[in-house]
């Protein structure tokens, strides 16, 4: 345990400027989620109610959480582990720790592989804008099909095309990876960030100053259809939930990739201001830019009852078939349609690297594998299973996913790293670690609130969402992905489920070996190394 | 827009917008050493003095 070798991989990363690690941190939390799924969620569950839920969720769960998961990472980082597993075994002095930090294994991993196909959609639809490829599909069902003809889905369609722009999305995220968090992840945000803010404001201004559409309707009333204050709804236990979700969405917490960037700073670091300035940039991008653009829009040209139809029916019909008819209609809409996929695309492939940051942190630092090896070896990994996620879309291979990974997976991965930082490494443990090196102090009453409160009420997400769908959707009483689940989809739904058991397997295989290959002594914990690589314990 | 809903937008985007501005005025005024590996001094280095 005191050499070096026993302690893993030497080499370890770190970030360029501070300005950058927080336009990666924010790149990370700004996703497709913040312009797609936030406008829905708001106009589909009561509007102001939903508003007011939505920063109490954010004021208890998100920003709390946000700390929380910096700590974690930058407490993992003092001894080399920029992977959950590793993070959880250093917080608990206990054999099971890094078993537990399997589940931040399995959810970035699972979630890179579909989101990595949904982000390909938005760059497939960036080029088809500039070419005017769906010029001609005027209503929203002709835009629906075009959508589905991409997507290989209607009869007689080919998924030639989607497997393409897979490919080059896939190549892109992973080159960008094997340039590491400097030379790649950073430069990547520098350059994407700006971009996708620039692109938000224009079509936010366009947006704004839309003449009223067909039946009379101007975007102000699409923006009342968001803010509307229907306090009748705060009492409905769905709306409370609906908001916690969005907050887990929008923040990428739950994720693994959060603590992994922050495991690249150093105790000097300030991690109370850094982490705050990444939630706020974050819900300008989804608050201001995302709530001002899809569904005013779409109230404008569809009316308020198109609208909520539209809403109702889902967050991709809302970017990939309402958008496009409404660019159709608009002076230089090939343009502005170009700007929508492509700040769509920003959005997402800033997340998508940050998800195969903790898988890339443990194959280096416990087997000292090489950065472009790890990175182009999980590129194959993703090419094979994102193959099941284009062929077998229909089938509900990724909305079973996408439920057990990327929304349930997340409450539970927060309850546990919320238990270990603040219970088990205790709350005065926890507090003193946020605030080393921070530029703020953190209002005290947090110290309460991410003692108590946020694990009360992640537990009781955990609990409503484990009665209200995980049962059900695992007993196939319910589809994962809302709609009807017929005994056709049944093998495929089985064998998304079966994958992801198979990852948990594999993973925990995995860190037995990697903790027997370096000596690691669970109760003792790992020795503490300075970021050049120097023991300093 | 109805007068609710004129109040809603105003105080989110206040908030969201607040924050926003507080959190990167912080950022840029209160200006810290980046340490990003650890190693370096605690405080930024002195430039160098200017000969006359």
């Amino acid at each position: 345990m005191s050499d070096d070798k026993s302690q893993g991989s030497t080499s370890h990363e770190a970030w360029g400027t501070r300005m950058g690690l927080i336009l990666a941190m924010a790149g990370n939390a700004v996703g497709l989620g913040n312009f797609l799924r936030f406008p829905r969620q708001a106009a589909v569950n009561g509007g102001g109610s939903f508003m007011i839920t939505y920063f109490i969720a954010l004021l208890l769960l998100g920003i709390p959480l946000m700390w929380i998961e910096w700590g974690v990472g930058r407490n993992g980082g003092r001894f080399r582990k920029g992977h959950i597993p590793g993070m959880f075994a250093a917080l608990w002095k206990h054999p099971a720790a890094k078993y537990l930090g399997v589940v931040g294994m399995i959810i970035p991993l699972t979630v890179m592989i579909y989101y990595t196909y949904i982000e390909s959609w938005t760059l497939a639809f960036s080029y088809f804008s500039i070419t005017k490829d769906y010029w001609g599909n005027t209503t929203q069902e002709a835009m629906v099909t075009y959508l589905q003809t991409y997507q290989g889905i209607t009869p007689g369609s080919s998924h030639v095309t989607a497997l393409g722009f897979f490919l080059v999305t896939l190549v892109v995220n992973i080159w960008i990876l094997s340039r590491g968090i400097s030379g790649g992840i950073e430069k990547l945000a520098r350059i994407g960030m700006p971009i996708l803010f620039l692109f938000a404001t224009i079509l936010a201004v366009v947006v704004i100053f839309l003449p009223p559409g067909p039946g009379g309707e101007t975007a102000w009333q699409g923006l009342q259809f968001i803010y509307n204050p229907d306090f009748s709804r705060l009492d409905e236990p769905g709306v409370w939930l609906a908001s916690a979700g969005q907050i887990f969405f929008t923040l990428s917490v739950g994720m693994g990739s959060l603590q992994a960037y922050a495991s690249y700073l150093s105790k000097k670091d300030d991690i109370a201001l850094n982490g705050i300035a990444t939630a706020a940039t974050n819900e300008t991008a989804e608050v201001i830019l995302g709530g001002t653009i899809a569904i005013p829009a779409a109230v404008v040209f569809f009316g308020v009852t198109g609208a909520m139809a539209i809403a109702q029916s889902g967050s991709f019909n809302l970017g990939f078939a309402t958008m496009p008819v409404v660019f159709q209609q608009l002076p230089m809409g090939n343009v502005l349609g170009f700007m929508w996929f492509a700040l769509l695309f920003f959005a997402g492939i800033t997340s998508s690297v940050a998800m195969l940051t903790p898988i890339m942190a443990f194959f280096r630092e416990e087997f000292g594998w090489k950065r472009e090896i790890i990175a182009w070896s999980f590129g194959l990994i993703t090419l094979l299973f994102g193959l099941m996620h284009i062929f077998w879309l229909q089938y509900g291979f990724l909305d079973e996913w996408d439920y057990w990974a990327g929304t349930f997976g997340l409450v539970v991965l927060a309850v546990i790293e919320t238990i270990l930082f603040m219970w088990v490494f205790k709350p005065e443990n926890a507090w003193a670690s946020i605030h080393q090196g921070a530029d703020i102090q953190i209002p005290r009453i947090f110290k309460f609130i991410m003692t108590y409160v946020t694990p009360v009420y992640l537990l009781f997400i955990l609990v409503w969402w484990g009665a209200q769908d995980a049962i059900p959707i695992l007993t196939n009483a319910k589809s994962a992905g809302g709609g009807v689940l017929t005994p056709e989809m049944h093998p495929y739904v089985t064998g998304a489920r079966l994958t992801i058991v198979g990852f948990a397997v594999i993973f925990a295989f995995l860190i037995r070996i990697a903790w027997k290959r370096n000596n690691y002594d669970d109760r003792a914990g790992f020795v503490e190394v300075d970021q050049s690589g120097r023991t300093t314990v | 827009m109805t007068t609710g809903a004129i109040i809603f937008m105003a105080l989110s985007w206040t908030f969201v917008l607040g924050l926003t501005g507080w959190a990167f005025y912080r950022l840029l005024t209160h200006k810290k050493h980046h340490d990003p590996d650890g190693i370096g001094p605690a405080v930024p280095p002195e430039p160098p003095a200017r000969g006359r």
